[in-house]
């Protein structure tokens, strides 16, 4: 039972973060290669507040997403008026770079032996509420007049100027909603692995994410939530395996991307309606079939 | 003063003088035809009027205000909405959709708006949908609303596309050739439709046309490019008649 809400727990915590990642890649179109730096920002920053700071947890994490926020919109200054394929580029040297910073400032991170003493405060509960209201707040945004524009200049900017779309802050609205959901992630995983260290908030995780998110389809949030879930919980599952799990893993994301490069669900969304059509549509399959008969 | 003044724009792209000494005033209620072969600068025209790129001389003046440098986003507020010539509607988004996003750089809600439903973001969302319907109505396409623009046909595609113009609530219309790819039944339904909005709504438009039976039918005066230079300007009878005119698109009598 413990290991499974162990588990739990820490699929909820990535899922914080990937939802975020969909919100910038799946929404917007824009690939960050750094994005695990932010929840390394929102991780420390927290840990240290509360650690070395005496803040109570609430507001400690309140002060950690505003702080990581501001630097999203440093760095997302010059990102969001780059061309495309430079943003991945931008981004991956940013997400080095803090890596780099954290392994240095001994004094205060622990350098590479990590950051230790943060007290255990996220519950599965805490984590999976977090998760959920993560999921409706992204919900609302892809059906609001933001994720509207950030799919509109996803596909073509040229005609969404044309249409009086500012671009720039389209996305930067996008970015800093998605650094905001990471780092808010970073520290549900403080507070809950209680040990931070650099060496796990490198582009890998950035990459992961991303994979995570086009696996279950880019274009959905359900698809990119149910990807997120699938993939950070399979390796876990299949601890048993040892090293062949990466190998299942690896082979998993092939498939989709070979045989269905939408994702696993494509652009499909759960919602009543759609789950109307589909129920509908799954009972005129079966009818026909009884006619057969 | 006209509604649109384009004065004196020179433009260049390396060594190929797209556009040289091109004026035009323009009026609401007006609409004018800019023709001219391929090649001639006319999409070039359009680019810089609604800021695609800066004029490399001249200016631009929209409804008294100098928009010559303007970023393009802050164009289309002014007061210009545009087509292109082929047609770049969003993909991902319903047909509703499309025509929103004109809608949603003018909608009164913020960031808290876009993350719970406030209030104040459904009453928004509601005057967009509305305005949406008005101006998909006027075009046609009212009982496509939620179809996906891929799945329609090329017509339909371009009304959706000047429904979303029309969104833009343009004092100036830019239509870049929206005969193009059409049938005969097609372009005659297009022709109502670019006199009924002319008159009903009353703004200025701004008409390239390959489609010769098109423009001379509904223009009151016409441009004629010719590798970047105006060579004639008159009525839809006058250009006719213009041995320069002629010349550029029959090629010279032997």
């Amino acid at each position: 039972m413990a290991l499974v809400s162990n588990i739990l727990t820490q699929v909820f915590i990535t899922l914080i973060s990937v939802v975020g990642v969909y919100v910038l890649t799946g929404l917007t179109g824009m690939f960050s290669l750094g994005q695990a730096a932010f929840m390394a920002i929102g991780s420390y920053a927290s840990g240290l507040l509360v650690v070395k700071g005496g803040m109570a947890l609430a507001p400690a994490i309140v002060l950690a997403v505003l702080m990581t926020t501001l630097v999203g919109y440093l760095v997302g200054y010059p990102v969001v008026r780059l061309r495309r394929d430079y943003i991945s580029l931008v981004t991956l040297g940013f997400g080095e770079a803090i890596a780099a910073l954290l392994n240095r400032m001994t004094s205060l991170t622990g350098g590479a032996s990590g950051f230790t003493g943060i007290p255990r405060r996220t519950t599965l509960l805490l984590a999976a509420v977090s998760a959920v209201a993560a999921i409706i707040l992204v919900a609302f945004f892809k059906t609001s007049k933001y994720g509207r524009q950030c799919i509109a200049l996803r596909g073509d900017e040229l005609a969404a100027k044309a249409m009086g779309i500012n671009v720039t802050r389209v996305k930067m609205t996008a970015f800093l909603l998605s650094v905001a959901l990471t780092a808010y992630s970073g520290c549900l995983y403080a507070f809950y692995m209680s040990y931070v260290d650099p060496s796990g908030f490198g582009w890998k995780k950035s990459a992961d994410w991303v994979i995570m998110v086009f696996f279950g389809g880019v274009n959905s949030l359900t698809g990119s939530t149910l990807g997120a879930f699938i993939l950070s919980a399979l390796p876990q599952v299949l601890r048993g395996l040892q090293n062949y799990r990466y190998v299942i893993y690896a082979v998993l994301v092939l498939l989709i991307i070979n045989f269905k490069p939408s994702g696993l669900l494509g652009e499909w969304e759960l919602t009543p309606r759609n789950l109307a059509r589909t129920a509908r549509s799954l009972g005129r399959k079966f009818g026909t079939r009884k006619e057969t008969h | 003063m006209a509604l649109l003044e384009v004065k004196n724009i020179y433009k260049s792209f390396g060594g190929v003088k797209a556009i040289q000494d091109f004026s035009l005033e323009a009026d609401a209620g007006q609409i004018l035809g800019i023709i001219g072969p391929n090649g001639a600068g006319k999409t070039t025209i359009f680019n810089v009027i609604s800021g695609v790129y800066p004029a490399d001389q001249g200016t631009v003046i929209l409804n008294g205000q100098d928009i010559t440098k303007m970023e393009q986003y802050r164009i289309t507020r002014l007061g210009m909405g545009r087509t292109f010539q082929n047609i770049r509607l969003f993909k991902g988004l319903t047909v509703q959709e499309n025509v929103m996003c004109a809608f949603d750089p003018k909608s009164q809600y913020k960031i808290l708006g876009g993350l719970l439903p406030t209030p104040r973001r459904r009453s928004e969302e509601k005057r967009g949908r509305e305005q949406c319907m008005k101006y998909l109505e006027v075009v046609g396409m009212a009982d496509y609303a939620d179809e996906r623009p891929e799945n329609l046909s090329y017509g339909m595609q371009r009304r959706v596309e000047i429904a979303r113009a029309l969104m833009c609530e343009p004092k100036v219309l830019l239509l870049d050739e929206p005969a193009a790819g059409l049938n005969p039944t097609e372009v005659s339904e297009l022709t109502e439709l670019i006199q009924r909005i002319s008159k009903e709504i009353g703004f200025g438009i701004l008409l390239i046309e390959h489609r010769l039976e098109l423009v001379m039918s509904i223009s009151h005066l016409i441009h004629v490019q010719n590798f970047g230079k105006t060579i004639a300007v008159g009525t839809p009878a006058q250009v006719q008649h213009d041995p320069q005119v002629i010349e550029a698109y029959l090629g010279k009598e032997e």
